[in-house]
């Protein structure tokens, strides 16, 4: 049987970031494929080139056997590629029906709406899918599975040939799921391709037929799934062999710095989570991307204030509602996101180090230049930043060093508790291994570090213990002698029932 | 009414999450070049025709400027209020401009060409609500209001529907000075002075979110109901009508705040 | 290059263009490089020149404010009536001009940075607000005058050989550029324009220093009435008309972007010393025909359109550098980043 999408060595940078390192993949019609990876193994960016929201650097894509070049969203449309995204990407002032009619066909500008016939297409699709969502409602109205829902309508509803599924039942209820399966049972039956992206290994078994799986933008096997165990799966996808490059951890952890009693926050979806941090310990945080890992250290932070549980730091009971207030009482946060928070790219190293201690460093708000570019310098020094000098903007430097400058700026405050989230992504392999080690010293000299990390490896390297959370909630606190890639991979994904040591 | 039509243009711009102050100046301008060619002896169509093609002329300047260059519409639209004002300052000196008999109410008696001009107002107004709900055209305004970046990925082109907004807000201006003219037998170089904020107070307060994609044009037409009875209503109490500026920026405040409130009940 | 560069190229450029107007207005026009002619240009322009340096921290945190001319408006009919009809002080009422600019700041600054509305449309309603209450105030026409010599004086003398107001914008230039360059404000400004977000993750209080910008633009512009009414010895409601245009102008072309974040105060200086030559100087053009029609009468009518075509010029010229900069940025690496978790 001829693929109806092929795709053969795709590569695909952003900058120094090689997302994509040739990936080759392919889909037959009437199959569902399921495509698995750690988070950033590269599937979302090979998502993007397939619909054409990347353009990838080099390789081959084919559809239906022809090669297609300078791929648009608008032309993955006209080939009959559908994707129904992660987060729906849908209009939230506008109604249901109009929002399965916008996606469905391209019309020119004077031609007419035909509101029945979209009403009617809206609730024949929605029935197919077995969703009671009225199909006159706005989007903004609808909760979040919902939207998902209707997403998953617009992909049925325009025909396509080839459909891709990020994640699609991540927010579903039990009985929304097993009518998704329906679904795409049903598109397989009827010669369609589906390529199906999930985390949970249940539904692969369930639905797929075949999986590929990615590790580090590399595809490292496709396999029929009935020829795979559940744990030969979390073996590709884990694949690597924890070197022991990571820095030693030495001396045993001091007093309780940070202690989070059932701390939740109902609009970031965190609840109930109880975690110690103490003096001298890097306690890694591992989980899968919407687990709420980030959303924890957001609460502890002050950017989402928690509203229920108790957050206990030195002994003392405190409430943190805003960045202000979590550095005044030393709680420092290196954020994922460098380009967006973590350093103002147009704005020399050195005032980006500064910009967490002004109340500190320059008293009556007048700046002190020399006690900025001295701490500049010593930092450059100490942390071994590769900059022409402290005048250098951010964004001159390589990613290693950009998380550098953002981790300067909060040894600058001089906290206690040091959270720290995806503190290597995006950086390379020798930068890693200096950031590493610059992690490991800060525990030394006796700094609580959180430490979260979707990088596994890194994870079970660095960490003293490791806690792991899913759905928002923590599901494990596991020791470090007795995690292991296995055991910490299962519990974030939630497999086979086995209890984690806790 | 022609302040009416102006405010359908307006809607358009705001619904597609823009903003538009240069349209007292296009109004202003449109009028004297219909004026001249008028006086000029030239036949009323190629007045006509005239004002909307300079019309649509300057609202593509500002869309080149807003869709491609991407500059903010408050600024770009700023700019260019100013640049006609004044090239018109320096071309008429501020100098009335007396009208053709001809061209009063199109040539017609006074009962059937404000019959004309109030029918003109209204048939745009229900075919641009008409193209708002049944054209493709009218659901990429509101979709590009919502969230540009969905409409790119849903194979709409921002750009071009962005800079599309902005000719038919000039074109409308344009309209909407012709239609202005028949009424008087003179034109005024400022007689567009003020009117953007008319509109845009008009349209907020009839729904239109200032934050795009929501709002009607039936809505306007209440909001363009409403303040025109402002004055008929603060003369009715006996007070001055000099509110009627601040009594504008108060109610474009509120509607914002209102909006505003709402969009931060939605977000929780 | 670095970014410092650019801008020290910037005001080097703006320095070249100053010395041009001179030199064709001197070439060009009757009695421009003259004493008398200088103190002119200054005390015609001193309140654009104070509008647009307090604005500078505005644009500098990627805002706008458009109601400073209207400000103005409202600003000098409250004096007049405090000084005619209450019978105050001249400089009492002065202060409480400015005191009053600075709570019509206040509320720009409380609807823009405590409700997170878009700076433009709520400085569009007070812009109409203000002017609106201004006319008001007057009932349309009326207007205030037989203010005392001792405070016309402060628009209309001079002082160690300048006019009077130029010292007092001076001051105020002097005070911004401190802040802007010399505190954490300043600093503050910048961070917001370039990354709102950035800011606040680095703990700073957006939202107060945000604030603090438009409650300065405020009280400039209540300033810049006082100087008006001082020059004009009359205190009337269409104060500041389209003064705001005249200060945005100054300093986009002082090399401000836009788009906040970089810019400095002397850059706009230099712009609005562009911009105030550039109105005089066509003022002074004369004796210079083409096709039997003096130049002279379009010259002095030709200052507007000019400031009008020289933003938008200004403009797309720094829309052009940023997307320069922008396919800079894109060779630069771009992080697999998740959407924001519910920001409040």
């Amino acid at each position: 049987m001829k693929p109806i999408l092929k795709l053969t060595e795709i590569r695909k940078s952003f900058g120094a970031v090689r997302a994509l390192k040739g990936v080759s993949f392919e889909l037959l019609a009437g199959e569902v494929h399921a495509l698995l990876g750690e988070n950033g193994a590269g599937k979302s960016t090979l998502i993007k080139v397939i619909t054409g929201a990347h353009l990838p650097d080099g390789g081959k894509l084919e559809v239906a056997g022809a090669e297609v070049s300078h791929l648009s969203p608008s032309k993955a449309r006209e080939l009959g590629i559908a994707c129904i995204y992660q987060q729906p990407a849908l209009f939230p002032d506008l109604s249901v029906a109009e929002n399965i009619a916008l996606r469905l066909k391209k019309t020119g500008i004077f031609s007419r709406v035909r509101w029945q016939q979209q009403r009617a297409n809206a609730v024949e699709l929605l029935q197919r899918i077995g969703a009671e969502i009225s199909p006159d409602s706005e989007v903004r109205s609808l909760s979040m599975p919902e939207q998902q829902l209707v997403e998953i309508a617009c992909a049925l509803g325009s025909g396509a040939k080839i459909v891709i599924m990020d994640e699609p039942t991540a927010s579903l209820t039990q009985k929304e799921q097993h009518l998704l399966f329906k679904v795409v049972r049903d598109l397989r039956a009827s010669g369609v391709g589906v390529v199906y992206i999930s985390h949970r290994l249940e539904e692969i078994f369930a639905l797929a037929d075949r999986v590929t799986v990615l590790r580090d933008g590399e595809s490292v096997g496709t396999n029929a799934v009935d020829t795979l165990t559940e744990s030969q799966m979390i073996k590709l996808m884990v694949g690597r062999e924890v070197a022991s490059i990571y820095p030693p951890c030495e001396g045993a952890p001091g007093k309780v710095v940070l202690s989070l009693k059932n701390l939740g926050c109902a609009a970031s979806g965190v609840k109930g989570v109880t975690l110690d941090v103490r003096a001298g310990e890097i306690v890694g945080m591992a989980g899968l991307v919407g687990a709420g890992r980030t959303e924890l250290a957001r609460i502890l932070f002050g950017i989402t204030p928690a509203d229920t549980g108790e957050i206990v730091l030195d002994g003392a009971k405190i409430t943190i509602s805003n960045p202000g207030e979590a550095i005044a009482r030393g709680i420092a946060y290196v954020p994922e996101d460098r380009r967006r928070h973590g350093v103002i790219l147009e704005m020399p190293i050195a005032q980006n180090m500064t910009m967490a201690i002004h109340p500190k460093l320059f008293p009556g708000s007048i700046l002190r230049f020399k006690a900025e570019s001295l701490l500049a310098a010593n930092f450059i020094r100490d942390l071994g930043i590769k900059a022409y000098g402290p005048e250098a903007p951010g964004g001159s430097l390589s990613g290693g060093n950009q998380q550098k400058v953002s981790v300067a700026r909060w040894l600058a405050t001089e906290p206690k508790l040091l959270i720290l989230d995806e503190p290597t992504q995006g950086v390379d392999v020798g930068a890693k291994s200096e950031i590493h080690k610059i992690i490991r010293g800060l525990a030394k000299d006796g700094l609580a570090v959180l430490m979260i990390s979707s990088d596994l490896p890194e994870v079970l390297g660095m960490s003293d213990r490791i806690a792991v959370m899913r759905g928002g909630e923590m599901v494990g606190v596991i020791d470090k002698d007795q995690a292991d890639a296995h055991s910490v991979m299962a519990a974030a994904l939630g497999t086979n029932g086995k209890e984690v040591a806790i | 009414m022609p302040a009416l039509v102006a405010a359908i243009g307006i809607a358009l711009i705001i619904i597609s999450r823009q903003i538009d102050i240069s349209i007292g100046s296009q109004f202003s301008m449109c009028a004297i070049i219909a004026g001249v060619t008028a006086a000029s002896g030239l036949p009323l169509g190629v007045s006509i025709i005239a004002a909307i093609g300079a019309g649509a002329m300057m609202g593509a300047l500002n869309g080149v400027l807003v869709a491609y260059l991407k500059l903010p519409s408050i600024v770009v639209t700023l700019a260019t209020m100013v640049t006609w004002q004044e090239a018109l300052r320096l071309w008429q000196q501020g100098r009335l401009l007396s009208l053709p008999d001809g061209i009063q109410w199109f040539g017609l008696s006074q009962p059937v060409g404000q019959t004309v001009v109030i029918s003109i107002a209204f048939i745009l107004l229900i075919g641009a609500a008409l193209a708002m709900k049944h054209l493709s055209a009218g659901r990429f305004i509101y979709a590009i209001g919502t969230d540009a970046e969905a409409a790119r990925l849903a194979g709409i082109d921002p750009k071009r529907t962005t800079f599309g907004v902005f000719v038919l807000m000039g074109a409308l201006a344009g309209l909407a000075a012709v239609l202005n003219l028949v009424q008087s037998p003179q034109v005024q170089p400022n007689c567009g002075d003020g009117l953007e904020l008319k509109t845009i107070a008009a349209a907020v307060v009839g729904g239109v979110a200032i934050s795009g994609g929501r709002g009607t044009l039936f809505g306007v037409l209440l909001g363009m109901l409403l303040l025109a009875n402002v004055n008929p209503a603060l003369t009715h109490f006996h007070q001055p009508p000099y509110w009627e500026k601040a009594i504008q920026g108060l109610v474009i405040l509120l509607a914002v705040l209102a909006d505003g409130l709402r969009s931060r009940k939605n977000q929780l | 290059m670095s970014f410092k560069s650019l801008l020290a190229r910037h005001e080097a450029v703006l320095v070249f263009v100053i010395l041009f107007e001179v030199i064709l207005f001197q070439v060009l026009g009757r009695n421009f490089l003259t004493e008398r002619n200088f103190s002119n240009v200054f005390r015609h322009s001193v309140e654009i020149g104070l509008l647009a340096v307090a604005m500078t921290p505005v644009i500098l945190t990627g805002g706008i404010d458009l109601s400073v001319g209207s400000m103005m408006g409202l600003c000098a009919v409250l004096f007049g009536m405090m000084v005619n009809a209450l019978g105050m002080d001249p400089w009492v009422a002065a202060a409480l001009a400015v005191a009053s600019g600075a709570l019509g700041g206040g509320i720009n600054a409380t609807l823009i940075t405590r409700l997170n509305l878009p700076p433009l449309i709520v400085t569009l309603g007070t812009f109409s607000l203000f002017r609106g209450l201004a006319e008001a105030l007057t009932k349309g026409a009326e207007s205030f005058s037989g203010f005392p010599a001792s405070f016309l004086a402060l628009g209309n003398s001079t002082v160690a050989g300048l006019p009077a107001q130029i010292w007092v914008f001076f001051a105020v230039a002097a005070g911004i550029w401190f802040l802007v360059h010399r505190t954490t404000f300043g600093r503050s400004f910048r961070a917001i324009g370039y990354a709102p977000e950035g800011a606040r993750y680095a703990g700073i209080p957006v939202a107060r220093n945000t604030g603090l910008a438009y409650v300065i633009a405020g009280a400039v512009a209540g300033l810049a009435a006082v100087i008006l009414v001082a020059r004009l010895g009359e205190a009337r409601a269409n104060a500041g008309i389209g003064y705001e245009l005249l200060a945005i102008t100054a300093v986009v072309l002082g090399g401000v972007s836009i788009f906040g974040g970089s810019g400095t105060v002397f850059g706009t200086f230099l712009g609005w010393i562009a911009l105030a030559i550039l109105n005089n100087g066509l003022t002074r053009i004369s004796d210079f025909k083409i096709m039997d029609q003096t130049v002279a009468s379009v010259a002095r009518e030709l200052s507007g359109l000019l400031t009008g075509l020289l933003l938008l010029t200004a403009l797309a010229i720094g829309a052009s550098i940023k997307t320069l900069a922008v396919r800079r940025a894109r060779q630069q690496p771009i992080p697999l980043s998740k959407p924001d978790p519910a920001t409040p």
